[in-house]
């Protein structure tokens, strides 16, 4: 016996086609793109960052390994696929993303001419839009040129570019200085808190920062939980020893931190 | 490395196989092909037994002789070798959609599936039917693979008459305890992993990129991606499509306002039917494009206009008007508008264009380098841009790499096809020269 309401699904599915519809319980979970990093996946539950949402990256002004950490998922991700990173901040260094084990070629970097928080989106929108399925970005402090008064209408371009995301399954990770734009940290399913946690040194060198990660919001795990990873700085010139040496190293230096290869290379 | 399918197949070189044809009481003897050994030419091909002896191709016909002087030496029947591969190519297009025939190796496309051969397998076994049925050669060797390059091992390393599939994700393991020379590598990075005692593929994949970009520079890169299984991404060069044939170069509609006008909101008007008038016509011929140009001409004034480079090229009515619209707000008009012409320029395939697949690229990846290079027709040539890393870096950091376009965008004098999309870099909008001609726009008086 037919209902008005299943006369009414009918009739959309015969309209918009068999798949518009459905249960919740044959829809299928959160994708996940693996960073390579064990304690970061397990963090980032479910196993990785968020496939087609946006992840944010956030700390306070200062020294807190977020660019490095971006810089090195960046890297990783370029060894797969093509990579856009749009630079902000304008203070890439391509030498020490190489360190991090990153292939330049397969990597875009994008630098709007004026600078505007707007152009950039839109012109890392149009890089998803035509396929780049992993996309960095590093923010600034502040847009140049803005005002706390005024909108130069970037919140518009960033929810163009989060549909772009979403439609494309790309993943995107964002990073900002705390505290992050409201409509940035509304548009991000993810944020993570970074925060320094203390330099790493041995023989009297700094081998790398201590860097604690905390999971603030989360739209796709439960939030609130906590890692320390060891971003390791790559020693640039350091040829002789490096053939034969292993990049992961998977000691962990204390009962809670785990070492974040500055290659992430496997 | 997505998920591609690649079939390789080897075969006898087709010059011998028209030895064989010609001369079928040959195929049990050694034969070189090339010419008489008096010649000073090269050995082309030889058969097994030639080469049991010695011969190798490039070799001189009289050097060839001494190695094997019982041989057999026949010229090689170059336009007979032409038909052959002509005759080897259209086979292969009936099954499978991209294709590439050379003399020894034959290549296709097994991406996705086919509708009389959904099984993967099978459909590699019907292809290496065809090859078989047109060469009439025992020894055909197949290999399947996600990537050309272990596709092209994976044939070397199947026997006669067998086909040696590599399941996705197993690359790495199917390359790990082949040895170094199964790869293209460079010599000198080859000579350098012997001196470092490493020896076999799987040697070579434990290190990192990292180590071994510091250890061989840009090579490196290539050298960690090959071991996995890869395609060399220094031939990533999204844009080397094959150009439609009879695509024409650009379109109008123009549209004649009686009197003249200032009114925008019939500016308005008339912009919006040359938009989808010609976005019809874009769609129609299945192409997309890659400037946009409005004019308006003024009465008793010169023209006005505008080009710009849309981020998405429009490929019917419904994406070309908002770009419209766009120039036309851009526009200083001084004078009452007697018609406006809108054109398209820099046309290229808008859908179901042959991808450039062998080059290690993909149709993701000339989208992409489309989309850059549209950035930087609009927003100059630093908007969007790759590092490279400098062979000899010297101490200071910056010093370590330059930058270099996305793309190799080869930019022609209209901006035409994806090698050119768009007008001369750094240049946003262009305002159109005075007196600028119609060109092939049809005069459409309405």
């Amino acid at each position: 016996m037919s209902t008005p309401l299943s006369q009414a699904l009918a009739t959309l599915r015969r309209r918009h086609g068999e798949g518009v519809i459905r249960s919740g319980d044959t829809l299928s979970g959160v994708e996940a793109w693996p960073t390579g990093l064990p304690i970061l996946d397990q963090l980032l539950t479910p196993g990785g960052l968020p496939v087609g949402r946006v992840s944010l990256l956030a700390a306070a002004p200062g020294a807190s390994g977020r660019l490095t950490l971006l810089q090195a998922l960046a890297a990783a991700a370029s060894r797969e696929r093509v990579a856009v990173y749009l630079d902000l901040v304008g203070s890439l260094d391509p030498g020490y993303l190489a360190d991090l084990g990153a292939d330049l070629t397969a990597l875009l970097v994008v630098r709007p001419p004026s600078g505007r928080w707007g152009e950039g989106l839109s012109m890392a929108r149009s890089l998803v839009a035509a396929g780049a399925s992993w996309l960095a970005v590093a923010l600034s402090g502040a847009e140049p040129g803005s005002s706390p008064r005024s909108s130069s209408g970037w919140e518009h371009r960033l929810s163009i570019l989060v549909e772009s995301v979403a439609t494309r399954r790309a993943v995107c990770l964002v990073s900002a200085t705390s505290p992050p734009p409201l409509a940035l940290g509304h548009a991000a399913s993810l944020t993570l808190e970074c925060a320094a946690d203390g330099w790493e040194e041995a023989h009297g060198d700094v081998l790398g920062l201590r860097t604690r990660l905390t999971v603030v919001k989360s739209k796709v795990s439960a939030p609130g939980e906590t890692a320390v990873l060891l971003l390791r700085y790559p020693r640039t010139f350091a040829a002789a020893e490096a053939v034969g040496r292993p990049a992961v190293v998977d000691l962990p230096l204390t009962a809670e931190a785990t070492d974040v290869p500055a290659a992430a290379a496997g | 490395m997505g998920d591609f399918r690649f079939l390789c197949a080897r075969f006898p070189h087709l010059a011998l196989v028209v030895t064989w044809r010609r001369h079928p009481e040959l195929r049990t003897e050694p034969v070189v092909v090339g010419g008489a050994p008096e010649l000073r030419l090269p050995v082309l091909a030889a058969s097994a037994s030639a080469l049991a002896c010695g011969v190798r191709p490039g070799q001189p016909l009289r050097e060839a002789q001494q190695r094997c002087p019982g041989a057999a030496f026949v010229p090689a029947g170059e336009e007979e070798v032409a038909r052959l591969r002509t005759e080897l190519l259209a086979r292969l297009y009936r099954l499978a959609p991209a294709v590439e025939v050379g003399d020894e190796t034959a290549w296709c496309d097994l991406t996705g599936r086919h509708a009389a051969h959904p099984d993967g397998t099978g459909w590699a076994v019907a292809i290496a039917r065809s090859i078989n049925e047109l060469l009439d050669a025992d020894d055909i060797a197949v290999g399947v693979a996600a990537s050309r390059l272990v596709a092209e091992v994976a044939a070397r390393q199947s026997g006669s008459r067998r086909i040696r599939r590599v399941a996705a994700g197993e690359e790495a393991a199917f390359l790990a305890p082949l040895p170094l020379s199964v790869l293209p590598l460079d010599p000198a990075v080859a000579a350098r992993l012997a001196a470092l005692g490493l020896d076999c593929v799987g040697a070579v994949a434990n290190l990192s990129a990292a180590d071994l970009q510091r250890q061989f520079g840009p090579a490196g890169m290539d050298l960690w991606r090959r071991v996995r299984g890869g395609d060399g991404r220094e031939e990533w060069r999204p844009g080397g499509g094959v150009d439609q044939p009879g695509m024409p170069r650009q379109l109008g509609e123009r549209i004649v306002l009686e009197g003249g006008t200032g009114d925008l909101e019939a500016l308005r008007f008339a912009v919006h039917r040359c938009a989808l008038e010609l976005g019809d016509r874009l769609r129609r011929r299945g192409c997309r494009a890659a400037a946009v140009t409005l004019v308006c001409e003024l009465e008793d004034a010169e023209p006005s206009g505008l080009r710009i480079t849309p981020l998405q090229p429009p490929g019917g009515g419904a994406e070309l008007w908002p770009v419209a619209l766009e120039l036309l707000a851009g526009l200083p008009l001084t004078a009452p508008v007697t018609a406006v012409r809108l054109e398209v320029t820099g046309l290229e395939p808008g859908a179901g264009r042959q991808v450039d697949l062998w080059r290690g690229g993909d149709a993701a990846g000339e989208e992409i380098g489309g989309a850059a290079a549209r950035l930087r027709a609009r927003f100059g040539g630093t908007a969007v841009r790759r590092a490279e890393l400098t062979v000899d870096p010297g101490d200071l950091p910056e010093r370590r790499f330059r930058w270099a376009e996305p793309v190799a965008v080869e930019v022609d004098g209209d901006g035409r096809g994806r090698r050119a999309s768009g007008p001369a870099p750094g240049v946003a909008r262009e305002p159109v020269p005075p007196g600028t001609p119609a060109a092939v726009m049809p005069a459409l008086r309405r």
